[in-house]
């Protein structure tokens, strides 16, 4: 058993953290401000819990000072504040250009950290990083709830193309509008802004319906449709990826042709076939599945060319309505 | 075989992509007049201290919310869909409800050069900072009525400097003033007798 296998939970450990911290992040937000008011016994009772919680919580991180300690981590994942360096999501700085003509030599800054790692890992922003991809990946295990359950629903499947297009489109409103237009349609950024909103400032804002309205595009259309075909911030990671060094690949003398790498797999790919493209995020899901331990990481700028059949000989068809069928019939391993 | 049927339909499902974004972008042409017709504010707020003029700041503001994570006020706020779809989720601050303290933390914060970074001192808020200015009501004032009140003054962080009293504390509002709204915060009259006049650029 290669230690590859154990990625997955790494990834969503990860995952876990990133969700846990946008959500952690308003309250000390809160708890900062009433540390800065210094009018402990003016709280309602409930904020004098909250108070005390994020007191024994924060305790054992900040020293003297800790309203302005607390600063340190700050933000969300489409723009970010950590430890006075920051960090912000490519697509941030291409619609911010593509608004303004303008580059902002900061934000230019901000976003260099990821986009060397895009270039190295590809879209791994997608799959080990994003809140939404957390949110899309229960999502997604509730749909095989769903099917499990006998309940119909849909398998479309678009063309990848879609997003490429999205994300043309989406620069010419920016540049038409003089507005980041992306922010809207981003789940990252909906989420990030949207659990502050609800948290701090009491409320969902009107991001939300969007987020909900994917959430059941993907539930009941697509299986992790909207990640697949129309997220601008992926098909920018994916033409990014696209040299990526670092990719998963098939090592044919260990397959045995089950295929339950494809039905794995959130994005549809076809790692069975050799056939991972700009589109894979090296999510490891199917590494982790992989009964024979078959597929693993490789530092090479393209993918292998298609090697065949496995050592069984059995060559699973290439065939989309037998994937959509085994993505019922296989768990999705969490 | 089976691979040339599928490059085939792949093909087709192109060409239908292509005519779906078509359609889109034809539908998204034709909602731009439409939605500019909305531009104009229909409330009247602030914008953070520090902020560039209007368009600039559309233009660059990322919808990051950081601004507002820093605030040790909790006075910055996001707009919905209720000012345009082009001001959604950009901060704003209505000072009636709470005014900016003028921390500067939102400009040191900000990646996106909306809101510019202003040091936290006399000379360059008073400089810089163009948030609005403050108009004051005579016929609602309490102290050009003769009452004498100088709330506003006293809660005027750059008193002497944006706002002067003369007799019975009637407040004069001189041209360095930046709009925080503290002043309308304040104000005990309601509606309130001096107001910030927004100064959007």
């Amino acid at each position: 058993m290669s230690l590859q296998r154990h990625l997955n939970k790494l990834r969503w450990g990860i995952l876990t953290i990133v969700f846990s911290m946008l959500v952690l992040l308003p309250f000390i937000y809160v708890y900062q401000t009433f540390l800065e008011s210094h009018s402990y016994d003016l709280l309602a009772d409930s904020e004098k819990q909250l108070y005390d919680v994020m007191e024994t919580l924060t305790q054992p991180f900040v020293g003297s000072d800790p309203e302005n300690e607390l600063d340190a981590i700050k933000g969300t994942t489409w723009s970010g504040n950590f430890f006075g360096y920051m960090i912000s999501d490519p697509l941030a700085g291409l619609a911010q250009f593509s608004a303004g003509f303008y580059f902002h030599k900061p934000l230019l800054l901000a976003i260099l950290i990821p986009l060397v790692l895009s270039l190295i890992l590809g879209r791994f922003y997608c799959g080990w990083i994003c809140p939404a991809t957390f949110l899309y990946e229960l999502n997604t295990n509730i749909r095989l709830l769903l099917i499990r359950m006998g309940l119909k629903v849909a398998s479309q499947r678009i063309s990848y193309n879609l997003k490429y297009y999205v994300l043309a489109l989406g620069i010419l409103f920016s540049a038409f509008f003089g507005t980041v237009f992306f922010a809207s349609i981003y789940p990252p950024a909906i989420i990030g802004r949207e659990l502050f909103y609800a948290i701090a400032l009491g409320g969902f804002g009107s991001g939300m319906v969007f987020f909900v309205i994917t959430l059941m595009f993907d539930l009941l259309v697509a299986r992790r449709g909207f990640c697949r075909y129309v997220c601008p911030g992926g098909a920018l990671y994916s033409l990014l990826g696209r040299y990526r060094l670092l990719r998963i690949q098939r090592i044919v003398g260990e397959c045995n042709d089950c295929a339950k790498c494809n039905a794995v797999c959130e994005f549809g790919l076809d790692p069975l076939n050799d056939n991972f493209g700009q589109e894979c995020n090296n999510c490891t899901a199917c590494i982790a599945i992989c009964p024979t331990d078959a597929l693993s990481f490789k530092i090479q700028i393209r993918d292998s060319s298609p090697q065949g059949p496995g050592h069984l000989g059995k060559k699973y068809l290439h065939n989309s309505t037998e994937i959509a069928l085994g993505e019922g019939a296989l768990s999705n391993e969490t | 075989m089976t691979s040339r049927r599928v490059l085939l339909e792949l093909k087709k499902s192109d060409r239908r992509d292509f005519l779906k974004a078509l359609t889109a972008s034809a539908v998204a042409l034709a909602a731009g007049p439409v939605l500019a017709a909305q531009s104009q504010p229909s409330i009247r707020f602030l914008r953070p201290p520090g902020s560039l003029a209007e368009e600039d700041f559309s233009s660059r503001c990322i919808h990051c919310g950081q601004c507002s994570e820093v605030c040790p006020n909790r006075c910055i706020r996001y707009f919905g869909l209720e000012n345009g779809l082009a001001s959604m989720d950009t901060p704003y601050i209505i000072p009636r409800e709470k005014a900016c303290i003028l921390c500067m933390k939102c400009g040191d914060v900000c990646p996106s050069g909306a809101i510019q970074p202003i040091e936290r001192a006399l000379e360059p808020i008073t400089s810089k900072v163009r948030m609005g200015k403050a108009v004051v009501d005579r016929q609602l004032c309490l102290s050009w009525q003769g009452k004498t009140c100088g709330v506003c003054y006293r809660a005027c962080p750059l008193a002497d400097v944006a706002i002067r009293v003369g007799m019975l504390e009637q407040p004069h509002v001189l041209d360095k003033c930046v709009g925080c709204g503290l002043c309308e915060r304040s104000c005990i009259q309601l509606p309130q007798a001096i107001r910030i006049i927004p100064d959007y650029g």
